[in-house]
């Protein structure tokens, strides 16, 4: 995988010298994805042809994407690579540049520099099962996997496959069609759940971890991937310890603040590691010699 | 490589042949203090003095650094390049310590599958015209950081300051190749190699700070929690002047900003520092560098910890700045002996 991503990168270099002037993508197409309408999935196809080609991605990485005269921000990929055509970013309203994406309209200009980090490791995970677990809003990433996986081209490679995926409440799940046609395929297992009983859920209640407990996967080839809020994963990776998962089956997505996405601008830094060079991805093993510090 | 002489008032005619070709920074005094800056004049040149306030880095790598420029059209976007990249620079002047902070800038803007072309350009294009210290001050301590007051290694001429006249050496092919236009430069003699000799003897007694590093990445790495660090941040008042100033930071924000009332802008990189709150804080309001603890930890730990694991060598010149220009006097020597006295307590526990 790594070789992969480091060819992509020299193939990127070629395209573009300045490492800091970003590639143009047009506005395709802006999906409201929840009930607050405060996160907002855009889609962006690129102007050049030769831009797309160059960006050659894997489930798990960002990118740096920008509103020219507003500014810049890391945001996960949503789509991937085997949606082919456009890549998606889904977005919460937060500052100054997210709440211009959210004002953004079909057809305008965003600025993409990327792919950015190592991604989910795709290719080690191959022949294990997959226990994807997510909370909230952190679900992007987890959904470039999950299609990657279910593409006919790779789910032969990989066993069975159980998501469990938290929210607060009903109006928060984001993804909602593409949980539909997971819910009628049967390889893949998927687990919902709320934090408060409500009308009409049909599904699991209560948070991740205890649910995670419930359904107790099991740890024999298998690989866990945990994204959510530091509470969740904290309370998440207990369990799944518990559950006699051993650190280098455990795999986490960190967040960090970012300006260069090239390990350039300093602030991501743990230890002398830098997330977006080093990371985002990193298993709870590596995580464990890393200072604690993020 | 045999070394020439230039005579002190001879520096006029050594600046009117290097201007045709180059842009010619040097030290020179301004508002009372020194500071490197693009000169017109040979006669503001100074030498003799201690260091610049702002470290020589700002000429490849300056304060505020433009990406690129843009122009908005309604939905369409232009975007420029930087211009001026292919310029040619001489840092006339530079100190040991500064020269030897651009070799580890460059290994940190080179490093790795990201190359900073505009900061890797300026430094291809740029030549160091460097001279020894021969009164160093107080505050300076690169002898013990691998450097010397009379380290040329880093430079592609290097001068000493005979009194009335300057010894010249091409270290590099580059500079080699410059003092080869100036057919004029007498030649050195056998005394003036041994003044030389001499006052590099007197320079490196004259620093009176010597402190001991061995092996300070290891002793650093297992200490992340120890008390240390609270002792260390207790007078820091954040303001981040110690990095700022810092010859070998590299830390940037990066901004854009448009023209009043028109459809263009630039996106800049700006320096930032790792002692402000800000430079962590996410979006969501954790921060995972929440105190002044954390933040003084992050930047002795980079120059001394982080900085050697990733390239071999220390992160630290030795200049003396944040040291000299600390508001609140933290003095980097004294968090440093401090740290090097958990040593020998750590040996203690193991015999125990």
């Amino acid at each position: 995988m790594k070789r992969l991503w480091k060819l992509n990168q020299k193939r990127r270099r070629k395209l573009l010298s300045n490492p800091y002037i970003p590639m143009l993508t047009t506005v395709k197409d802006i999906i409201s994805e929840n009930k607050l309408n405060d996160i907002k999935t855009l889609d962006l196809i690129f102007k050049n042809e030769e831009d797309y080609k160059g960006f050659q991605y894997i489930p798990g990485q960002f990118a740096e994407i920008s509103l020219i005269g507003k500014g810049e921000c890391p945001i996960g990929i949503a789509s991937s690579p085997t949606e082919e055509g456009s890549i998606k970013f889904t977005i919460k309203k937060m500052g100054t540049v997210t709440s211009g994406f959210h004002n953004c309209e079909v057809g305008d200009t965003v600025g993409i520099r990327g792919p950015c980090g190592n991604g989910w490791p795709i290719e080690e995970m191959k022949g294990k099962n997959i226990v994807v677990i997510g909370g909230g809003f952190a679900f992007s990433t987890l959904r470039s996997l999950i299609i990657y996986i279910l593409d006919d081209r790779h789910r032969k490679d990989y066993k069975n496959i159980t998501l469990v995926y938290g929210n607060r409440d009903s109006g928060e799940v984001l993804y909602q069609s593409d949980l539909e046609d997971w819910k009628k395929r049967d390889d893949i297992n998927v687990i919902l759940t709320i934090d408060r009983e409500e009308e009409g859920w049909s599904d699991k209640v209560g948070f991740v971890a205890p649910v995670v407990k419930e359904i107790a996967p099991s740890p024999d080839d298998a690989i866990a991937v945990v994204c959510g809020p530091p509470i969740m994963i904290k309370t998440t990776i207990a369990v799944l310890e518990e559950l006699k998962f051993k650190a280098e089956q455990i795999l986490n997505s960190l967040e960090m603040r970012m300006k260069c996405g090239i390990g350039k601008c300093g602030r991501c830094n743990i230890g002398n590691k830098y997330v977006c060079i080093d990371g985002p991805v990193f298993s709870l093993a590596e995580l464990k010699k890393m200072p604690s510090e993020y | 490589m045999e070394q020439k002489i230039l005579k002190k008032d001879q520096i006029v005619k050594l600046y009117n042949h290097i201007v045709k070709d180059y842009n010619f920074y040097a030290p020179i005094k301004e508002k009372r203090n020194i500071t490197f800056k693009k000169i017109t004049n040979p006669e503001d040149i100074v030498l003799d003095y201690y260091n610049s306030k702002v470290p020589p880095k700002e000429i490849i790598f300056p304060q505020t650094d433009i990406l690129f420029e843009y122009k908005i059209n309604g939905k369409e976007i232009e975007i420029e390049e930087p211009k001026n990249l292919e310029e040619k620079n001489i840092i006339f002047g530079i100190r040991p310590c500064d020269a030897h902070s651009f070799v580890l800038l460059a290994n940190f803007f080179s490093q790795g599958e990201f190359n900073d072309e505009i900061i890797m350009k300026r430094r291809e294009n740029t030549t160091l015209i460097g001279i020894g210290c021969n009164t160093p001050k107080s505050t300076c301590f690169c002898t013990s950081v691998d450097g010397n007051p009379f380290q040329k290694e880093d430079m592609d001429i290097f001068l000493v300051d005979l009194q009335d006249k300057y010894l010249v050496e091409g270290i590099t092919n580059k500079g080699k190749d410059l003092i080869k236009q100036f057919s004029w430069l007498a030649n050195a003699t056998e005394s003036d190699l041994k003044e030389a000799q001499k006052l590099k003897k007197h320079a490196e007694d004259a620093i009176v700070t010597k402190l001991e590093l061995k092996d300070i990445d290891k002793i650093l790495d297992p200490n992340f929690e120890h008390p240390v660090w609270k002792e260390a941040s207790e007078i820091c008042i954040g303001c981040g002047t110690c990095s700022f100033l810092c010859p070998t930071c590299t830390c940037f924000d990066v901004i854009d900003e448009n023209v009043p009332n028109e459809n263009r802008g630039r996106r800049v990189r700006i320096w930032d520092t790792c002692q402000s709150c800000l430079y962590t804080l996410h979006t969501s309001g954790h921060n995972p560098r929440n105190s002044c603890i954390e933040r003084v930890r992050n930047r002795i730990l980079h120059k001394f910890c982080y900085y050697p694991k990733n390239y071999g060598m220390l992160g630290c010149v030795g200049c003396g700045r944040c040291v000299q220009l600390c508001p609140a006097n933290n003095d980097l020597r004294v968090i440093i002996e401090k740290i090097m006295e958990i040593k020998p307590k750590k040996e203690e526990k193991i015999t125990v």
